[in-house]
């Protein structure tokens, strides 16, 4: 693939044309904030809206993760208009995830914590009460544990699933603000295909997903 | 939900008439669900089951799409299906009164099943019948200019009505196999 | 294959079909409009009240099944030609009716002008549609035989041209198709209204052997029947448009994509495609010109959100329908992941007229950036509903007061919603807007497909912004975060304004949020669901103010903020029908025989100031509820 420059930031970067840019980003110490991205999907979902970038030249913010890199592309990954459509995703996300970092498996490796500290957001609820919808959390697999009170839909666990394990034990399903995570009818994970193979588990950047073991060191 | 014997078979030969020992193509699958779904009037867990493994894709992805489209229904329906029209037009003339009265007078709520099977109720986009708002459709038959009279018009033409169904209920089979203790 | 045969065999066709039509007209012939809308009043009952009495009567009179005329206000419809007459329409018809002109007419000879709506044809006794208002505004492109011929019967599209324009382009080259097309700047139908030419001509370019053409019948927004009118009432029409589309992109296999709650227009399209099968005008070798092309009808499940083109496409592929980032256009990679056109059903419609009349012709209907008419389900607080087909740039002053005729009873205008949840509320100031996609744009709403409600003082602004974000609420796929929780937080707050627990600072939120779920969101469901309310914001403030400061909802709709109160002066004291139509034993007859409500136990299912006598008109709505105590003082 031939290489092309970008400018992240004015900084004067050397990328395969076409690799979205997120990645280039990332891969060169610039923190963009992401939950949904995967580098190996075909089309990128650009669910999670926190990626965005302000391309010069271009009126709105993009996402990072579906903007490929082409010669020249010159791009600032904060501007005003790039800060409030951040933190306006942020604050959405977090009014459906119930927090309660000290007791969380995932308190200091969250990704929502490193959103929060690196674009100064406050990690309490603030314009956006709380929805308060606390679905009933599965521990019925030995090794771990789901509570999707703490899932933000980004869908890594599934792609791990379906896709690197082969298992189609979860998926999502429902529409709209009752989109989730779960198995075939709603069943408990145990009584799944699901073979705790671990992956899902590895592949949440939140406490949804989590091993007992760390659950029970914290 | 328990399955009675018979249901399952029932529920097996007629997803295995509908597939017909073919392969199924994965963009089929919406088509075969709404086919099962026609005969059966709602798809139960096995048939979604059996439909994936066909399709060799997994359940969930199967379940994924059943709880995604208005259309399929994971419960039995009620014999009679009242679908309360919420467009625009139906919306600002008294819809949502409609809805209310229905769920007042057969004690559910919308999306729910009288205890007894008679009557499931549900909500509809749109039915495009926007000039006779508020408009319900009462099994296959459109029903317009409800009132909450209009309401207790409706569910009074089914009184003392035992095991007939009005227009064309989809499958009396699976209903009456329902009505079973 | 000599390029005569595709023209003989066309002529052989059209023959046929006018022959058998030429028949028709010999003997009396009763129309039945049995598109949805006038089965929904009642016309099957029509159509065999007319069956039996003409077979009692032994006549020799065929009684056929016709679509929408598109007068809906006046189902169920039917039109009477006998020979040596007029032909007549009649609506508002009932047994009785019937009954009377098979005897009167079809035994007789009297047309029982008295109970006629119009004639269909000029003459000197009774007026046609150009002799009413609507008549005069209207310019029918694609409706123009919706009504007027059996859309089960494929002759009476053939032996009016039908299929023409399929005879004539496969004797031009693709590019020449195109290139008509392009010239008609014909602008998508479905809303966004990105030309269609364009769209086709990315798809011929694109590369791949197999290609695919796709119809939007998917028709969600929740007050539009116009899709679903075309399909039940000229089915033939749309599918025509579809292969000359084939044709020009080079594709051998389209689907038409239609909602699985329009079963009517499910069957009757199936129907038409297998007859336009077995007529050689779908399959292999279309009359014999070596280009092959089907079709097949693909049931939606129910997903409003199935309409924004990727989604559709993906519920095609078996998927959940969930709308997926572009580039790329489903042009390049569609359906299957080859190149496909998606077009709306108005927007195929016009295709056919467009090649056999040109261009030139279509241009000079509309305005310069968008020619050509616009399809309108007018529906709401006005006279004359129905389906109505006017001008580009015909101002929606023209629509409602014109050709719908007005409000009904004395009450006053108060907003045109268009283009559904996607679009607008635009108030009696901007009513001289012309109707054409820039235009209304530029007024924060959108053209949309096609869906016009009329809004008047009864209606609540407030009320009408939650109902649309009720809906995409209900309707967003879920997947990306503006949409999925963003319109939650929006309907949350208009929830509490419309209960009077609305802030000053909420109304500041709600217009953020809705900017940020605007730019945000993925696809245009999201990008488009604040429209509602940014409009009825702008429009409509101070209906927000008074529902926030006051407590009161000025339209006396938000349930929370209205009590019933039945007036002692106007209550008559002997009539008991309010008591009677309580669902919850509110009412009760007070000590002096005046009725009196119970507010614990009111329900507010508006069935008392319904049942009401007019004569008394003693119920009365109150808001704010505080009111109440007044006028209960007042009246002790």
């Amino acid at each position: 693939m031939s290489k092309v420059t970008v400018i992240i930031d004015g900084r004067e970067i050397k990328a395969p044309a076409g690799r979205k840019l997120l990645w280039v980003a990332l891969e060169n110490g610039i923190y963009i904030p992401n939950l949904c991205a995967v580098e190996e999907y075909a089309r990128p979902p650009a669910s999670c809206r926190l990626c965005f970038v302000q391309v010069e030249g271009r009126e709105k913010p993009v996402t990072s993760c579906t903007l490929p890199a082409a010669d020249g592309l010159a791009v600032q990954t904060r501007s005003p208009r790039v800060d409030r459509l951040v933190r306006t995703a942020f604050e959405l996300l977090l009014s459906d995830h119930r927090l309660q970092c000290a007791s969380c498996p995932a308190n200091r490796a969250c990704e929502l914590q490193k959103i929060a500290r690196e674009r100064k957001l406050k990690l309490r609820y603030g314009r956006f009460p709380y929805l308060q919808r606390e679905p009933a959390p599965d521990d019925s697999p030995q090794t771990f544990a789901f509570d999707p009170s703490r899932c933000v839909l980004c869908g890594r666990c599934i792609w791990a699933d379906q896709e690197v394990a082969k298992i189609g034990a979860i998926g999502f399903s429902r529409r709209g603000i009752n989109r989730s995570v779960t198995t075939f009818k709603d069943v408990a994970l145990a009584e799944s295909p699901c073979n705790e193979c671990g992956l899902c588990v590895k592949a949440c950047p939140v406490g949804a997903l989590y091993f007992k073991k760390t659950a029970e060191s914290k | 939900m328990e399955l009675l014997e018979g249901e399952k078979e029932q529920i097996l030969a007629t997803v295995d008439a509908i597939l017909n020992n073919q392969p199924l193509q994965k963009d089929r699958l919406i088509p075969v669900l709404q086919r099962v779904q026609a005969e059966l009037g709602y798809l139960p867990g096995l048939a979604m089951e059996k439909i994936a493994a066909a399709a060799g894709v997994s359940a969930v992805e199967v379940y994924g799409l059943a709880t995604f489209y208005n259309q399929f229904r994971l419960n039995p329906p009620g014999k009679h299906q009242l679908k309360v029209c919420m467009g625009t037009a139906c919306y600002m003339v008294g819809g949502q009164i409609a809805l209310e009265s229905f769920e007042r007078r057969l004690g559910i709520k919308e999306g729910e099943t009288t205890p007894d099977r008679k009557f499931s109720l549900e909500r509809v986009a749109c039915v495009g019948c926007c000039t006779m708002a508020p408009v319900v459709v009462v099994d296959e038959n459109v029903e317009g200019h409800v009132t909450p009279t209009r309401v207790d018009g409706i569910l009074l033409s089914f009184e003392g009505e035992e095991g007939k169904t009005r227009g064309e209920a989809k499958s009396p089979a699976a209903v009456e196999s329902e009505a079973k203790p | 294959m000599s390029t005569a045969t595709v023209a003989e065999q066309y002529r052989a066709l059209r023959q046929e079909a006018a022959a058998a039509v030429e028949a028709l007209k010999q003997k009396p012939v009763v129309w039945v409009g049995t598109a949805t809308c006038g089965v929904a009043a009642g016309a099957l009952k029509i159509k065999e009240a007319f069956e039996q009495e003409i077979k009692e009567r032994g006549l020799d009179v065929a009684v056929l099944e016709t679509g929408c005329m598109g007068h809906c206000y006046a189902e169920p419809m039917a039109i009477i030609a006998k020979p040596g007459h007029v032909p007549l329409c009649y609506g508002r018809l009932d047994e009785g009716l019937v009954h009377r002109l098979v005897v009167d007419f079809l035994d007789g000879d009297d047309p029982g002008y008295e109970y006629a709506l119009v004639a269909l044809e000029p003459n000197d006794l009774f007026p046609t549609f150009s002799d009413f208002p609507r008549g005069v505004y209207e310019e029918k492109m694609i409706l123009e035989q919706c009504g007027f011929i059996d859309p089960g019967n494929m002759d009476h599209y053939l032996a009016r041209d039908g299929y023409a324009a399929v005879a004539k382009i496969l004797e031009m080259k693709p590019e020449e198709v195109l290139a008509e097309v392009k010239a008609a700047n014909l602008r998508g139908r479905g809303g966004a209204g990105f030309p269609a030419g364009e769209k086709w001509e990315a798809c011929r370019k694109a590369p791949g052997e197999q290609k695919y053409v796709i119809c939007n019948g998917d028709e969600g927004d929740p007050g539009a029947f116009m899709d679903r009118g075309l399909l039940e009432s000229d089915p033939h029409r749309v599918i025509e448009g579809m292969i000359i589309c084939a044709y020009a992109v080079g594709a051998s296999r389209g689907y038409l994509y239609i909602r699985a709650e329009y079963p009517k227009a499910v069957e009757r399209v199936e129907g038409a495609i297998a007859r336009a099968r077995e007529k050689g005008l779908l399959g292999q070798s279309i009359l014999g010109s070596g280009f092959s092309f089907d079709l097949e009808v693909f049931q939606g499940s129910g997903a409003f959100v199935c309409g924004e083109s990727s989604a559709l496409v993906r519920s095609m592929e078996g998927k959940m329908g969930i709308p997926e980032v572009r580039p790329p256009r489903l042009a390049e990679s569609g359906f299957r992941g080859c190149p496909t056109v998606l077009n709306n059903v108005k927007t195929f419609a016009y295709v056919p007229a467009i090649i056999m009349k040109g261009a030139d012709w279509f241009r000079s209907t509309g305005t310069a950036g968008s020619p050509g008419t616009a399809v309108f389900s007018l529906v709401g607080k006005v006279n004359n509903t129905g389906l109505v087909e006017v001008p580009m740039g015909t101002t929606l002053r023209q629509l409602i007061f014109d050709v719908g005729e007005g409000i009904p009873g004395d009450k006053k205008f108060k907003a045109a919603q268009i283009g559904g949840p996607s679009g607008g509320c635009l108030p009696e100031a901007m009513l001289d807007v012309p109707i054409d996609f820039d235009s209304l744009q530029e007024a924060g709403a959108i053209m949309g497909s096609g869906g016009l409600v009329v809004l008047n003082e009864d209606d609540c602004m407030v009320a009408v912004a939650r109902y649309f974000l009720e809906f995409t609420q209900h309707e967003s796929c879920g997947k990306c975060t503006f949409c999925r929780l963003g319109t939650r937080h929006m309907l949350d707050i208009l929830t509490d304004i419309s209960r009077g627990k609305g802030s000053l600072e909420s109304l500041e939120l709600l217009q953020e949020l809705c900017e940020d779920v605007r730019d945000g969101s993925l696809c245009n469901l999201g990008k488009t669901a604040p429209n509602p309310v940014l409009t009825t914001l702008r429009y409509f403030r101070d209906e927000y103010e008074a529902h926030i400061l006051e407590g009161r909802c000025p339209s006396l709709m938000c349930k929370d903020l209205i009590v019933y109160y039945i007036e002692p002066k106007k209550c008559s004291k002997l009539c008991n029908v309010c008591v009677g139509s309580c669902p919850t034993e509110a009412i009760y007859t007070r000590d002096d025989g005046l009725k009196a409500i119970n507010q614990e136990k009111c329900v507010k299912c508006d069935n008392c100031l319904k049942t009401c006598p007019v004569e008394y008109n003693a119920v009365i709505k109150l808001s704010p509820p505080s009111l109440l105590a007044e006028k209960e003082g007042k009246s002790k």
